[in-house]
């Protein structure tokens, strides 16, 4: 565990202050700098009780800000520590808007040590600004501390599903928190990561031949990095969830071919459809589906900033590249909140993908 | 078979793979905005799989020639920038198509070349016509393409039109256009493109009214002392406009579309839904409810016209209008108008909208403000200085997209003393992410069949109707009213602010 400096601290997250003194503080900053022009139109918390995490956090934050002007909190959280303590830290992430102006969005970072439940919410949370909605990024493992009294506060939760270590408890934990904070939105940024390839994908059956042939695939592949098995099961689950198809037989794991499902098509015919794993695979880095006559194919290099869409059909050959998303958080969050909406897609998926993800966790 | 994947992955209509034929397509639409756009959709991923581009013109040039000479122009002017291994994907969809756009033949080797991409499809495929050619070739091309059977298609895909702007130069030469598409294309397959509906903040127009609930009860004859809506320049005849623009006019460039376009965005009842004829039928009946100006003198009380003369622009020396290169130097056209709109409806009445447009202006801005009526200052009138003004809202159209609202505040003091402030909400400044070109959201929606934001026939005729009585009244009446002049960097001729202190009010300052 790297530990860090009051220095490391003040070079991240700017001027130190008494908790007390945040507004009046943040107030100075702006009396400092009459040029620069103060936005925001959320307010983003960005949660984490990894060690340091507030510093990486702050360059985070720099990233997002220059897309969404937001109030940012960003809070550590050491959990483990007997003393009960919290510090505070403030700046301002600036931005040259189209070569003019300086816009800047307020940052206050706050480090918390021992336990925090009641302190956060009464002490970080005072610190939102009034009327705009709350985008709560939780990063890492759910705690004890994502409890009613914390998720009551929030309108847009972001998680990242690719760092549970138990995703079927954790998912759970989110679906109570839905149902009992109707308000309540989940953003799954592994969800976020085969965004490009969803729609990729659709582009593709577009194509009247490629639609045509969907009721008689009889492969449908998945290829993912070994960390984001979920992001493949989310993307077999939409596909399910979008075509109807029915599961013929029960699941079977191998070790060769990864998860494989059985399921027939509307119009009868048998399939198999594998998530399989390659730890040198990007992220998503395949989705494939095989028709007799018709190959469909979308893929994606490790590292790759394209994703290539790939349709053959005898002489019928369509090839393009189009952009991938990013593979870094920021980027990735910064894409859900332009996405807006209400996640609609994703909460139409998530039955079918709890039902695969709990058949092979259970098998 | 419908698409499954698409539903729910985007908030809007869904784009379906076509052919694009542009017609002009050496032009400098085509090169600046149209191939840029569709470049910067395929960036996006939002351009459908299988979008062919063909590029018809009159010049002889090869695919490769004319991929290298957009690709040089993408390079410079795309919102997204120019990556090479996109822009190779794209170009491989870009062929071009040379041929007069009066000969006959050349429509039969399209329609060869339109089945040929078909049959490579593995079947038929949609076809979206782009004329963005100059419009004396309108009635030939619109022909032709029916002469070659193209503007229908197979069962089950469409055939689509986009008719670039000037739709007409007057009431007689627009319904004549319209005839002459309506014989080969079906008005719901024609799309009268004005670009200004495709930029954000005039969609957001009816979004500040409908969404808000504290606008719309405010927003009537009772709140509202006036409306003002203007469009400045701070160019002149540039790049050899002079000849198209002194055929046309501030009047006909600007006003009979753009403008009348936002007003009726302005001025129209809520519709009943967000269709396309739901939006239409609403922002028609306000160009009907337009009071007509339709004698000289009407027009002389109610309209000012004038041209620029020498003077200095952004510090630079210009010349006057009619010293401009290709305009004539006898020249009748405005480079300058302002008008006082009445919208005969029971909303508006007595409501003065004030639109003007002008060239060689202080700067250049686009933007629709609503000046509400004072409130009794009874509990004030003893102060010194009164209430300073009453509220503004302000929607800038163009440069600096954004919303603002001027309110009075109490100066901190022991005294009691007001001054006007602002509230003001820009785009760039919390929207980071650039908004998207205007061409680029118009050219999805003709692809997915989203006709909300092109004008309709009945929209065109009726803001011809009102155009043409003021043209009659300038161009062929006895007793024509001035043409007014001002000096080149000042905000208009002294007329157009008379127009306007006739009933107490005053442009606003930009």
């Amino acid at each position: 565990m790297t530990d860090y400096t009051d220095n490391d601290y003040a070079l991240a997250l700017g001027k130190e202050v008494a908790i007390a003194d945040v507004d009046k503080e943040l107030h100075l900053l702006w009396e400092e700098d009459k040029a620069s022009t103060n936005a925001s139109l959320v307010n983003l918390a960005v949660y984490s009780e990894r060690n340091g995490a507030i510093i990486k956090n702050s360059e985070y934050v720099q990233i997002i800000t220059r897309e969404h002007a937001c109030r940012a909190l960003l809070i550590g959280v050491d959990r483990d520590n007997p003393e009960a303590s919290i510090r505070a830290w403030i700046t301002a992430h600036c931005h040259l808007s189209h070569g003019r102006k300086s816009v800047c969005c307020e940052q206050v970072a706050f480090q918390l040590t021992g336990r925090s439940t009641g302190r956060l919410r009464n002490t970080v949370f005072s610190h939102l600004s009034s009327d705009l909605p709350l985008v709560f990024w939780w990063q890492g493992e759910l705690s004890s501390l994502f409890s009613e009294r914390l998720y009551s506060l929030i309108d847009r939760f972001i998680f990242d599903s690719s760092e549970w270590s138990n995703p079927m408890e954790a998912y759970a934990c989110v679906s109570e928190a839905m149902q009992s904070e109707q308000s309540l939105l989940p953003m799954d940024i592994e969800w976020t990561r085969s965004s490009q390839i969803r729609m990729a994908i659709a582009g593709l059956f577009d194509d009247p031949m490629a639609v045509n042939a969907l009721e008689h695939v009889s492969d449908l592949k998945v290829v993912v990095h070994p960390e984001h098995r979920m992001a493949g099961l989310q993307l077999l689950a939409w596909v399910i969830q979008r075509t109807g198809w029915k599961r013929s037989s029960e699941l079977s794991l191998d070790s060769d071919h990864g998860d494989v499902y059985y399921y027939e098509t509307a119009e009868g015919s048998s399939l198999v459809a594998q998530v399989v794993t390659d730890p040198l695979s990007a992220p998503v880095g395949k989705m494939e589906f095989i028709a007799p006559g018709l190959e469909l194919r979308v893929t994606r290099d490790t590292g790759s900033p394209y994703i290539r869409q790939e349709l053959h059909a005898g002489e019928h050959r369509f090839e393009r590249c189009t952009p991938s998303n990013s593979d870094d958080s920021a980027e990735l969050v910064m894409n859900q909140l332009s996405r807006g909406g209400n996640n609609s897609l994703y909460c139409a998926m998530m039955p079918e993908f709890l039902g695969l993800l709990c058949d092979s966790q259970c098998y | 078979m419908k698409n499954p994947f698409r539903k729910d992955l985007e908030s809007r209509s869904r784009p379906e793979a076509c052919t694009v034929v542009i017609f002009g397509a050496t032009g400098d639409l085509t090169h600046r905005k149209l191939i840029p756009a569709l470049y910067n959709l395929q960036v996006e991923g939002a351009l459908p799989a299988g979008v062919k581009i063909i590029g018809f013109a009159r010049r002889d040039k090869s695919d490769q020639e004319f991929r290298l000479g957009l690709k040089e122009v993408n390079q410079k002017v795309s919102r997204s920038g120019h990556d090479d291994s996109i822009w190779e994907d794209y170009a491989e969809n870009i062929h071009y198509h040379q041929s007069e756009f009066q000969d006959a033949s050349g429509y039969a080797r399209l329609s060869e070349r339109l089945d040929e991409i078909d049959r490579e499809r593995g079947g038929s495929g949609h076809r979206l016509f782009y004329i963005a050619s100059a419009p004396e070739y309108f009635d030939d091309i619109l022909a032709n393409i029916k002469e070659a059977g193209i503007n229908h298609n197979k069962k089950g895909f469409w055939s689509r039109v986009i008719v670039e702007k000037p739709f007409g130069t007057n009431l007689p030469t627009a319904k004549h256009l319209n005839k002459v598409v309506s014989k080969t294309f079906r008005e719901r397959d024609t799309y009268r493109i004005d670009h200004y509906l495709g930029k954000e903040t005039a969609q957001n127009i009816m979004v500040l009214r409908f969404a808000n609930a504290i606008f719309e009860p405010l927003w009537n004859n009772r709140c509202i002392e006036q409306i003002q809506i203007t469009c400045s320049e701070n160019l002149g005849m540039e790049g050899g406009r002079g000849g198209y623009y002194d055929s046309s006019g501030a009047m006909r460039d600007m006003v009979q579309n753009h403008l009348l376009q936002l007003l009726s965005l302005v001025a129209m009842e809520p519709p009943t839904d967000l269709s396309a004829d739901g939006v239409r039928d609403e922002k028609v009946k306000v160009l009907r409810s337009l009071r007509q100006w339709d004698t000289p003198e009407l027009v002389a009380e109610n309209v000012v016209r004038a041209q620029y003369v020498a003077g200095h622009v952004d510090g630079e020396n210009v010349v006057g209008y009619r010293d401009e290169d290709r305009v004539d130097p006898e020249s009748m056209t405005e480079s300058y108008v302002a008008l006082r709109v009445l919208v005969d409806t029971w909303r508006w009445s007595g409501v003065p909208f004030y639109v003007r447009m002008g060239k060689q202006l202080p700067k250049k801005a686009t933007e629709i403000s609503i000046h509400f009526k004072e409130p009794p200052t009874v509990l004030f009138n003893a102060l010194s200085g009164g209430v300073p003004g009453g509220n503004v809202l302000v929607m800038r159209i163009q440069p600096d997209e954004g919303i603002s609202l001027r309110m009075v505040s109490k100066i901190p003091g022991s005294s009691l003393r007001m001054e006007p402030v602002k509230m003001d909400f820009h785009y760039a400044t919390s929207f980071g992410k650039g908004s998207p070109e205007a061409y680029e959201r118009l050219l999805l929606d003709s692809m997915a069949g989203d006709a909300t934001l092109f004008a309709r026939r009945d929209e065109v005729e009726e803001a011809w109707k009102f155009i043409d009585h003021i043209h009659h009244a300038w161009h062929q009446s006895k007793e024509t009213p001035v043409m007014s002049e001002y000096v080149a960097g000042t905000w208009g001729p002294k007329e157009a602010d008379d127009l306007l202190g006739e009933n107490g009010h005053k442009w606003r300052r930009l």
